[in-house]
Formats: structure tokens, sequence, C-alpha cells
């Protein structure tokens, strides 16, 4: 049994792709298909590492991030962000955020931007979580 | 007045009389004679001259007329003996005011005196009304000359141009600014032309018919309109005007223009830079919508890879289908652009849009019941079968009911039930208007401000940022328009108003339904 990867995405494209080559490298994927979910999961089955998508219905990505690195029993779990926005444009909402009094949070441990290759991705969730 | 010249060649009269003016208060001068009393006067002009008639050397009446040459104001009191009545009239020729007969007598004096004095005293009263009068006229001409020279300062200065007739329709005022709209010089206008020599058809049209028509228009509100310069150009002006009254009578026209040729230039500026920025932002929208796809298309190529590589039908199948998906994706992207560059006419025909409503309902039912919308439909009975380009009613209702399932998708106040209304009204004789209301997460200003824009979305992953641009075009094209009502937390609602024409009636084009 691999380590536990939760992906949240509300594109099934997305989800699909990342499940894949999650179980293709060995690990064990949980999915959620928004922020809602994403975090009742997260609570639930605490796993390793987290893949995040930005923007998302039922609570976006921005807002979950936030959520679970204020977290004290989550803030530990490392973070992807996987994203059509640029990485820039997200940092930038966080600090906005933190400007108007929410707690800064820390940068995401990997942020990467779409279109993605698999070996990009596996590369890259190998580098934080082994 | 209180100097008195009293002049006599006999100083027994001199004396006794100087005694009793004095005693009454006078200054009194004497003389005994004509040329020594010219002198005394010269010296002092007293205001009372008594003087008798007849004397050696110069007499009475030559001390009068030298008198009232000097002065004319001074008054003299002639002293005349019997039969000197030739004399005495001769005097009152010559502006003596008064008789007294030899001998003086003290009441008679009085009585000359008490008359000179009133005499004198009405005069300098009726001088200084006259000079008052004098300055009142001259102030009151410089007022009207200020406020004249202000008027005009104002019409002159004025950055309109202003041109004014009086009523036979004969320019009389054309300032700087008209001058330089209309390009005549103001020597060439004024007096010179009627109204028809310098404006247009239409607007000449409107000042003759309101000055020569009882039942003519007397004020034109502002409008956009264009002139004829004096080289033929053809300039694009705001025009005002009212026709002039005094007293029930009309006096004239006038009326006012703007120049509106440098506002459209910069107008057509904007529109550049505008469809400038839309190319940029065009292209960076395009871009992310492809990031998305490309991203589908990779995760479809490695499925397929994987597939082939481990003979697993299932990963085969799965990464075809998002291959597909995003291909489906990729041509929805490229129609809708191609709807939003392309000018297209609306191609009417008979159709009952209370069906369209409810067909686009239908097909959205199954999306709505997986983000557990609820969808509710309120179609007006009376709307009956009509003649409109059902395609744009069916594309407009589809990107806006698929919207307003997203509000709802994306809003985070999980308790909410959430319902989506597709409303159809029959507003008046030629226009339907159609509403989609969500109870969604709403929108922001920030939000409602830039909806219309290419490549705006909120939507993520579904939104391309290309459907209400889309929507809104196609809603103009049909002489439509949309409007957004939103609160942040509440909902959304979008109202299109829709033009049509009788069912039955031959197709025709939108642009017939914006000139009605």
């Amino acid at each position: 049994m691999g380590k536990k990867v939760l992906v949240v995405d509300d594109d099934p494209d997305v989800r699909l792709f990342n499940v894949t080559v999650l179980e293709e490298n060995g690990y064990t994927p949980l999915v959620a298909t928004n922020g809602e979910e994403g975090k009742n999961l997260a609570k639930q089955e605490k796993p390793d590492l987290v893949i995040l998508d930005v923007l998302m219905p039922r609570e976006s990505g921005i807002r979950l991030y936030r959520e679970l690195k204020t977290d004290k029993n989550l803030k530990h779990i490392p973070i992807i962000m996987l994203s059509g926005i640029a990485e820039k444009s997200f940092l930038r909402s966080q600090k906005v955020l933190a400007e108007f009094g929410d707690t800064p949070v820390p940068e995401p441990e990997a942020y990467l931007e779409k279109p993605v290759e698999a070996e990009e991705l596996a590369a890259t969730i190998k580098k934080i979580i082994g | 007045m209180n100097r008195i010249l009293l002049v006599d060649d006999e100083p027994d009269i001199v004396r006794v009389l100087g005694i009793s003016l004095r005693a009454d208060g006078y200054q009194v001068r004497t003389a005994s004679g004509g040329e020594e009393a010219l002198a005394i006067f010269a010296r002092e002009t007293p205001e009372l001259v008594i003087t008798d008639i007849k004397m050696p050397g110069m007499n009475g009446i030559e001390v009068l007329r030298e008198v009232k040459n000097i002065n004319a104001e001074t008054e003299v009191i002639i002293i005349t003996g019997h039969g000197d009545i030739d004399s005495a009239i001769e005097a009152l020729q010559y502006g003596a005011s008064d008789f007294i007969n030899k001998p003086v007598r003290d009441k008679q004096l009085a009585i000359a005196l008490q008359r000179a004095q009133e005499k004198i005293h009405i005069k300098q009263q009726l001088r200084e009304y006259t000079t008052s009068l004098e300055q009142k006229v001259a102030a009151a001409t410089r007022e009207i000359r200020r406020r004249s020279n202000f008027q005009g300062k104002l019409i002159r200065s004025s950055n309109d141009g202003i041109v004014a007739t009086d009523e036979d329709l004969k320019i009389v005022i054309y300032n700087p600014g008209a001058e330089r709209i209309f390009g005549y010089p103001h020597h060439s206008v004024v007096h010179r032309m009627q109204v028809q020599d310098l404006y247009t058809p239409q607007i000449a049209d409107l000042i003759v018919t309101g000055v020569t028509q009882a039942s003519g228009l007397q004020e034109f509100p502002w409008q956009e309109t264009s002139i004829l310069s004096e080289n033929g150009d053809i300039i694009p002006v705001r025009f005002s005007g009212s026709i002039l009254h005094e007293k029930g009578q009309k006096m004239g026209s006038v009326a006012f223009f703007q120049d509106l040729r440098e506002i459209k230039r910069l107008e057509r500026e904007l529109l550049k830079a505008e469809r400038l920025a839309a190319v940029g932002q065009t292209v960076a929208g395009l871009a992310h919508g492809l990031k998305n796809i490309l991203h589908g298309l990779k995760g479809g190529s490695y499925l397929v890879d994987l597939g082939i590589k481990k003979d697993d039908t299932e990963k085969l199948k799965s990464g075809w289908d998002m291959i597909k998906r995003n291909i489906g994706r990729t041509s929805e992207m490229v129609m809708d652009l191609l709807t939003y560059s392309k000018e297209r006419e609306p191609e009417f025909e008979d159709c009952f849009p209370n069906e369209i409503a409810a067909e686009v309902a239908a097909l959205l039912a199954e999306k709505a019941r997986e983000s557990r919308v609820g969808i509710k439909k309120s179609l007006d009975p009376s709307i009956p079968q009509v003649s409109m380009d059902p395609r744009i009613i069916h594309t407009a209702l589809l990107n806006l009911v698929t919207n307003a399932i997203d509000a709802c998708l994306f809003d985070e106040d999980t308790g909410k039930e959430w319902q989506v209304v597709v409303a159809t009204t029959l507003e008046d004789d030629n226009t339907i208007r159609f509403d989609v209301s969500d109870n969604g997460v709403g929108m922001s200003k920030n939000v409602r401000d830039r909806l219309f824009t290419s490549f705006f979305s909120t939507k993520g992953h579904r939104g391309t940022g290309l459907g209400l641009m889309v929507t809104r075009k196609l809603v103009e094209e049909h002489g439509g328009r949309i409007d957004v009502a939103s609160s942040p937390g509440k909902g959304t609602t979008f109202t299109i108003h829709l033009p049509f024409e009788a069912a039955g009636e031959k197709k025709t084009t939108s642009r017939k339904i914006k000139k009605r």
C-alpha cells in the first residue's frame, strides 16, 4: 500500500490523469471533486500529499489551501498546486487575503501550471514525498 | 442767498436801503453807477442785484444785460420810477426778476426779496435734480453698456457656436465659435445670410417653422446632427435651439452648436485602443483556454500510451474519451470565437419562444440535477407564435441557464436550496422579455463590470470567457439588449429584451427593426 495522495479537482479529465499517474507510480490516490469534499477527506484520511486545483466550485482551491495550511493537524501535509492559473496570480491572491487580515500562509511545496507532462508530475511528487 | 449788490446813483437811497437790508441780515455791497457795479459783480458774483433803472452813464438795463451775460442765474430786481413802463418791459425781456417802484417801501422790497429768494432756491433745486438725474442716467447707461458688453463677451467667448436670427430669419449674431464650426467669416454671415443659407435643410426647417408658424416647435432639445461647412465638410455637431419671444411676440431664434469632431476623433481612438487591448486579451485568454485543453489532451494521450503499453483496453478507452472530450471543447471554443468574430444577420422565422425556453430547460435538466439545482419555468401563456431568430433565443438562453447553474455550483453557502428560474413575458406588442434568475453565488461589482469582456471567466476549466460575450453580440444583432442584476451571495438575474415581428410576415433583418 503506497503513500496516500489526495487529488482535489472538479475537472474529471484532470482527476483521471492525476489518478492514473499516481497509480502508475505506486501511490494510493484519494479523489475529491470540490473544495468542501477535499477538506473533509483531508481531515479523515490524513493524506501524505495533496494535489490541488485553484478554481473549483463549492469552495475554491485558494480557500482550501489556506484552511489546510492553517489547520495545526494538517499544515504539515505538502501541497502541489496544479492549475491553469499562473503561479504569480495564485501567490498574489494569497497575499491579498493576508493583507485583509487572514493569517499569512507559506508558499506551496510545488506549483505546476497546466499543461503538465505525466513525467513532470510524477517527478515532482517523488521529490516531495519519495 | 445773502449777498446783494445795490446800485443807485442817488447816495441817500443807497444808504437807506443798505441799512435796511443789512438789518435784515444781508451782506450788502453798493455802487453808485453801472461801471462800478459791474466791476464789483465780476469780482464777487452776488446772487442778487438791485439796480436803479435811470442812472447817468451805464443805465440799469445795461447793468441787467451784462449781469445776465456774466451769470444768467443771478436774480436782478429793477427799481423803477413813474413813467418807466417802456424800460420796465425791456427789462423783463432781458430777464429781470422783479420791479419795485420808487419810492422804495420796505414791505414792497421784502416781498420782492422773498420772491427772488424763492426763485433762486427753486433754481438751485432744479440744478441739483438735473445733476443727480444726469448722474443716474450716466450710471444706468454705464451699467447697460457693461451688461451688454458682458453678454457680448459671453457670446463671443463661448466655445459653442451661437447663431441668432431676427424675426425675418436674418442672422444677427454669429460668434467666433460658430465661425470655427461653419467656416464662413463673420462679416459674410451677419446681416447677409438667412438661416437657409447657413443651416442644413433639416435644421433650417425647424427654425423656419418655429418662427413662422404658430404650431411649430419652440424648443429643440440637444440632438446629434451634422452641418455643412463653407468648404463642404460634413461636420458632426450637437445642436439645440429655441424660438425667442418678447411679450408674446416671436422675435427671432437662437441656435447652439457643439463641435463633435474632436470628441468623435477621441471616440475613434478609444475604440482603436480598446480593439488593440481586446486583441491582447484575446491572445491571453485564448492561451489560457488552450492550456486547459492541452492538459486534457496530454492526459488523454498519456492514458492511451499506457493502455497500448499494458494492453489495457480500459485505460485505452478512457484516454481516448479524454482526447475526444477535449477535441469537443476545442471545437466549442472555436465555434464561439467564430460566432463572436463574424457579423451575422438574424434569420427571422415563425417560432414559439416559450417552446424554445422549455427546450433549453429540458436540455439542461440533467446537468442541473447533478449539481443539486432545481429548474423552474414561468412562461407567459399570452406569447403567441412570432417571427424571430429561434437560434439566437436558443443559444442565448442555453448560455444564460448554463451560467445560472454554474453560479449555484460555485456557491459556498451549501445550506441553500438552489433554483434557476427561466421566465418569459410579453412586454409590449413588439418585445418579448426573457429572465434567467438564480439564487447562487452572485457577483461583485468588479465581476459585473467585466462580464461581457472577452475571456473573462470565474469558472475555471468550465469557462472559456466567451459565453456572455457571444450572447450579448447575438442579442444586439437581433436588435435587443441584455441587462444584469446581481448581489453577492443572493443570486443573479439576466434579462434579455428581444423585438419580434408578427408571425407569417416576410423574412426581414434586424436592420429594419433597429430603424423602427
